[in-house]
């Protein structure tokens, strides 16, 4: 059962106290969204993606002009540029709230949870955006939905400059429309781009298990047609997300047998049926089992997911509850591998490392330089370990599969990172007893383990195996 | 131009015809074979890497990329003067290129052509596996992958139980711990972790012998190269060289589209190095997602287009050769009238590839890997069969 805390959340630290009712403790922390605890900088979105934009104005409308016959400058200069907009800074700053949630705040569960839905709508590696917007994206968009229902979160994420621009929707152009005809008359053609269509229905709504037809991303990607960021000279795709009527399709489209007419009203529509139909929330309990219980749910486990998601109407709290439920009713049974990013905070969290720097130390960066090395500690660790979450390599997220974390080098990292992170613990959890009641808090076998650790003399040798035995791989 | 349309067919054909008089029929089946694969991302420039010789539209609009020194390969076609290794596996029998080909994706799009490139398909993000991968589970060769880079790359996907080296600069932790892990691991019947911790303890005695541990890949490549060599060792190995993406200062010999060559070409002279005489049952094949512009764009450097060419080494090529079906540069020659058009689907190399180093059916790799699309089987024509 203790596991139970390393399975929706990342275990007990040395300042929890056992709960005494387990899943009163995790349910009560999915009603509101909370303040961030991170204390130091929060940048909105906007600001963010304006970095971005001067970025790549500056890159591409200037440096590569100016230094067309100099690659030795145009790579200092766009150096110099990176640092003028932040480019090594953002990403760490926003691991540091997004960490602090996990390791500082009351509400450890709400953060696993934050993390599944930030990887369910992920962004993936593409352009810079991880650098200055992901992260926004998924505070703005993703964690400030978690108290409302899926519906207004998929329609929000669907319009969010971010998945736009991600999946290419800007280029998605009906091709009866009036820009078609008028990149028609140039000898051009323009015509439809499915990729955020059928992302839409496959990877964040209904998953293919509905039975739709490429017919019907098709007319999906009709539906979206238009909806892109406002050009501009200098801002170039960074404008904000609008409806332009010129790209859009006229006619009705059909989207699984229903009618929906042209226009901007039509999207919003048709996500609506999207969420509503049973495939979507079949779909969605099952990559909540499997991301908290086991890579291969039941149909029993999802059920009462199910359940909840149609007796609240998707409101993902309600919904949350089951799923924490489930995981509780079968923590026993299962263990589930835990990602590379789940088990560095759970190690962190219950070995009391010092993970994450200072708000003030984060503070004393200034534009225009390169950040310090200790201030880009947590992107690289990330990068390290295997899985950056704001580097996933494509729409569909990081995996939630164990094979797909099985690898000896992914292996070989969680060794020696183990080890990196003892050395960053506070003197008072370098002690025999802290281990002692650490693994009684978190661990319903106490003594098998400390048998088994207690064969290496040394601490940070019982810490690393600790951290490597399949009962913490596996939580 | 002397170079027609139906040079590739004429070539292969007296390929074919050498082949039966210098080239013994190796009988391979009880030899173990090697397949490496390069991905280039980026989109690597076919033109710049292996110009065309004496072509006026290329030279008009190349003008300030057209490099010196190339190195002549055969009376159509030179060498970037940098592709050094290549060109000595090149003089050996042991370097080709396939020129013009690309997978068939037309797009440009570096996100939704480097996923096509990996899983083979047509629909960007529509499949989950890598086609070397589904090719290795139609082999039965699990366990035998290696991946040199951190994350398994979608390319090898759809097996289980690949390797990958992608050394971290930091120590292993002892081999008494390791050793420990291990059975703790075989106790729990956890045998995937307990067979990686063996390879992890193996590893950590390696590199304790003083070898390098450096990320460069050519460093990667020797040790690649010694792995592919050891009978019981992995039989397909995947690089990634990133940074093809060259829209500036692309530049002429030491442009940036160089560093990235230069990059592949010493992947290809470690794993010669590090294989040893195993460079002759091993093949080493490249793989981008799409050719660039023939025209230069304001910054010197190329924009995405569509024709590129592979790069092929190793012993079990049949012999030093451009394969291409040209399709010529002029306007109307060109791909959407601004890009080398590709004539050959670059998955029929890949396929062809595969079936002969894996010792499988052409038409089974056709259907099962590559869902029985038009591929043609170019087996005999560039490998040993």
């Amino acid at each position: 059962m203790k596991n139970f805390y390393r399975k929706v959340a990342f275990g007990l630290g040395p300042d929890d106290k056992t709960p005494s009712d387990p899943l009163i403790w995790a349910t009560n922390q999915l009603n509101d969204i909370p303040e961030f605890s991170w204390k130091g900088k929060i940048l909105p979105e906007k600001e963010l993606r304006n970095y971005y934009r001067d970025y790549v104005y500056g890159d591409r409308k200037v440096l590569r002009k100016k230094f067309k016959n100099n690659k030795e400058g145009y790579k200092r200069e766009k150096n110099k540029l990176r640092h003028a907009t932040g480019q090594k800074f953002w990403w760490n700053l926003e691991l540091c709230i997004r960490y602090s949630e996990a390791l500082k705040s009351e509400t450890p569960v709400l953060a696993k949870l934050w993390y599944f839905w930030g990887n369910h709508f992920a962004i993936s590696e593409k352009d810079f955006l991880a650098q200055y917007t992901t992260g926004a994206y998924q505070r703005e968009i993703i964690r400030a939905n978690m108290n409302q229902n899926f519906e207004k979160m998929a329609q929000e994420a669907t319009i969010g400059w971010s998945m736009i621009h991600h999946l290419d929707n800007e280029q998605n152009i009906g091709p009866k429309s009036q820009e078609a005809k008028w990149a028609r008359e140039k000898g051009k053609t323009k015509g439809v781009n499915e990729n955020h269509a059928r992302e839409l229905l496959e990877l964040h709504t209904v998953s293919p298990d509905c039975g739709y037809t490429q017919e019907d991303v098709i007319q999906m990607a009709y539906i979206m047609s238009g909806w892109r960021p406002k050009w501009g000279k200098r801002r170039l795709e960074t404008g904000d997300v609008h409806f332009n009527p010129d790209a859009h399709e006229p006619g009705t489209k059909i989207v699984l047998g229903k009618k929906y007419k042209r226009g901007r009203k039509s999207l919003s529509v048709a996500i609506t049926d999207l969420v509503n139909h049973p495939s979507c929330r079949k779909f969605i309990a099952m990559k909540l089992c499997r991301y908290l219980i086991t890579d291969n749910p039941t149909q029993e486990m999802m059920e009462p997911i199910i359940k909840a998601w149609e007796k609240s109407d998707g409101f993902l709290p309600e919904v949350h509850k089951a799923a924490v439920e489930v995981a509780f009713n079968y923590s026993d049974k299962y263990n589930k591998f835990q990602n590379p990013e789940n088990w560095l905070l759970q190690m962190s969290k219950m070995a009391d490392v010092d993970l994450i720097p200072s708000p003030s130390f984060m503070n004393l960066y200034q534009l225009g330089n390169k950040p310090i090395k200790d201030q880009r500690a947590l992107e690289r660790l990330m990068d390290e370990l295997g899985q950056h979450p704001y580097l996933a390599k494509q729409p569909n997220g990081w995996s939630d599969i164990s094979e797909d974390w099985m690898s000896p080098e992914l292996l070989i990292r969680r060794l020696v990172y183990a080890r990196e992170a003892y050395y960053k613990k506070s003197g008072k959890s370098q002690t025999t007893e802290f281990y002692e009641e650490m693994i009684e808090k978190n661990y319903d076998n106490p003594s098998e383990i400390l048998q088994i650790i207690n064969q290496h003399k040394e601490l940070v040798h019982k810490h690393v195996i600790l951290f490597n035995l399949p009962e913490t791989l596996k939580s | 131009m002397k170079i027609s349309r139906r040079n590739f067919l004429k070539g292969s054909a007296t390929t074919l015809f050498l082949a039966g008089f210098n080239f013994p029929v190796l009988a391979n089946t009880n030899k173990k074979k090697n397949l490496v694969v390069i991905m280039l991302r980026g989109g690597m420039d076919g033109l710049c890497a292996v110009p065309i010789i004496g072509d006026k539209n290329f030279e008009k609009r190349r003008k300030d990329l057209i490099l010196d020194e190339t190195i002549k390969l055969n009376s159509d076609f030179a060498l970037h003067p940098k592709l050094k290794n290549f060109h000595n596996l090149w003089q050996k029998n042991l370097g080709a290129v396939i020129h013009a080909t690309n997978i068939p994706y037309t797009k440009r799009s570096h996100f939704d052509g480097q996923n096509l490139m990996e899983t083979g398909g047509h629909i960007p993000y529509a499949v989950k596996t890598g086609w070397l991968g589904r090719g290795m589970k139609l082999a039965e060769l699990k366990g035998d992958g290696l991946a040199l880079a951190l994350p398994m790359p979608l390319l090898l996907r759809g097996i289980p139980s690949n390797d990958n080296f992608y050394p971290s600069k930091k120590r292993l932790p002892r081999t008494e711990l390791l050793k420990l892990l291990k059975s703790i691991y075989a106790e729990k019947s956890e045998h995937d972790l307990a067979n990686m911790m063996e390879i992890i303890a193996n590893r950590s005695m390696m590199s304790s012998g003083g070898t390098s541990m450096s990320r460069k890949n050519s460093s990667l490549a020797y040790k690649a190269g010694l792995e592919l060599k050891k009978i019981n060792g992995p039989k397909v190995a995947v690089f990634e060289v990133d940074g093809f993406d060259t829209h500036a200062a692309q530049g002429g010999v030491n442009g940036s589209h160089s560093d990235s060559l230069i990059e592949m070409d010493s992947i290809f002279k470690s794993l010669e190095k590090g294989l040893g005489n195993e460079i002759e049952n091993t093949l080493v094949l490249t793989l981008t997602e799409f050719g660039r512009t023939i025209e230069q764009n304001g910054g010197r450097g190329t924009e995405h287009g569509y024709g590129s060419a592979i790069f092929m080494a190793g012993g079990l090529l049949k012999k030093s050769q451009v394969y291409t079906d040209w399709p010529g540069l002029k306007k109307k020659e060109l791909f959407e009238g601004r890009d080398l058009n590709s004539t050959i689907d670059a998955r029929s190399v890949y396929a062809s590839a595969m079936s002969t180093v894996f010792d499988i059916d052409f038409k089974r790799i056709n259907k099962e890997v590559f869902w029985g699309d038009k591929l043609v089987n170019l087996s005999d024509k560039l490998f040993k069969v």
